[in-house]
């Protein structure tokens, strides 16, 4: 069972970010051991005598290669659908590649995204050729619209950037994927521990993107394998069926033949 | 003239324009050595049109490389 991105087919269904791990090198072992084939990164102004930025830069490179995986360039710190443009057309020049994890930020306290700019920035991107993976919030309508405009991937929070705090409003999850049976879901920011991701992938998400869930844990590659494993758990979860929930008690044990002490 | 790139002022007392080349060249020590992308103003400027897109007086250029993230 595969995830599909655009007409690429991928052995994963968790993407991950490459930023907040405690080295490069194990930022490149919690990759690895994650099994993702899709990794985000950004572009931000640099001192360029700093080798900082071309040594994080090589590092993901060899990941995608060893991965045989794919970059997916974020939109990180934009606030207006022009400035994430801009940096759009800026990634695909410099990392050869239409996808685009696509962020505007409307609110500095949540890093909630902004849907107006939002739909304005995903339009002009399509039009101009992208590929989009929107962020965005658990809005049905505003994944609806996102979805007929013409990203076949969205990409709903389960809460604010960075919290850990998992998903905040399964019911409004649950409803998007409901809705929205074609598109292909990837429920993405604020994962805090292996069995949101598994909740995810239950509730038939077709993958989970986060970063801050593995790269602030005690060992980040031991939890990068957790996840890896919290995703197969509950895809094959939903894949088999998940049984209907009951107000009452059911015994599991075959009453027929009950032995004698319960006969009056 | 004064020029800035990614928020630094570069003062230039000789000229009142130059390539987005010879800008770059202001900024790094050799720019064919890194991985960058161009903003003229807040707008994408593609490496093929570096030699004959101006900066003048009061222009701002932002140069980004890539850097981790989530």
């Amino acid at each position: 069972m595969s995830l599909n991105i655009y007409g690429q087919n991928l052995d994963s269904r968790l993407l991950i970010g490459s930023a907040l791990y405690p080295s490069p090198q194990i930022m490149k072992q919690a990759i690895l051991a994650s099994g993702s084939q899709v990794v985000t990164l950004s572009l931000k102004r640099q001192n360029p005598s700093e080798q900082a930025g071309q040594q994080i830069w090589r590092y993901l490179q060899d990941i995608v290669t060893q991965t045989n995986g794919y970059l997916l360039p974020n939109t990180a710190g934009c606030k207006t659908a022009a400035e994430a443009v801009t940096l759009a057309k800026m990634s695909r020049e410099i990392f050869q590649t239409d996808w685009l994890k696509l962020e505007v930020i409307g609110d500095d306290y949540n890093l909630q995204p902004d849907p107006i700019e939002l739909i304005n920035a995903a339009e002009q991107l399509i039009n101009a050729g992208f590929k989009v993976l929107p962020y965005c919030t658990d809005d049905l309508v505003l994944c609806q619209r996102l979805y007929d405009l013409g990203c076949q991937v969205i990409m709903p929070w389960a809460s604010p950037i960075g919290t850990g705090k998992g998903l905040m409003n399964p019911y409004n999850l649950e409803t998007i994927r409901l809705r929205l049976p074609e598109a292909t879901l990837i429920l993405d920011a604020g994962i805090g521990k292996p069995s949101d991701a598994c909740l995810a992938m239950e509730m038939g998400y077709d993958g989970v993107l986060l970063n801050s869930a593995v790269a602030l844990a005690d060992n980040p590659v031991l939890m990068a394998e957790a996840f890896s494993q919290a995703l197969q758990a509950g895809e094959q979860g939903y894949v088999a069926g998940i049984m209907e929930q009951r107000q009452t008690a059911h015994p599991s044990t075959p009453t027929l033949g009950t032995p004698f002490w319960h006969q009056s | 003239m004064n020029i800035h790139i990614n928020g630094q002022a570069y003062p230039l007392a000789h000229e009142t324009k130059i390539t987005i080349s010879s800008a770059l060249t202001l900024y790094f020590i050799e720019p064919q050595q890194s991985t960058f992308a161009v903003a003229l103003n807040g707008d994408f400027v593609s490496k093929e049109d570096y030699d004959r897109t101006f900066v003048k007086n009061g222009d701002s250029l932002d140069v980004l490389l890539p850097i981790q993230g989530g």
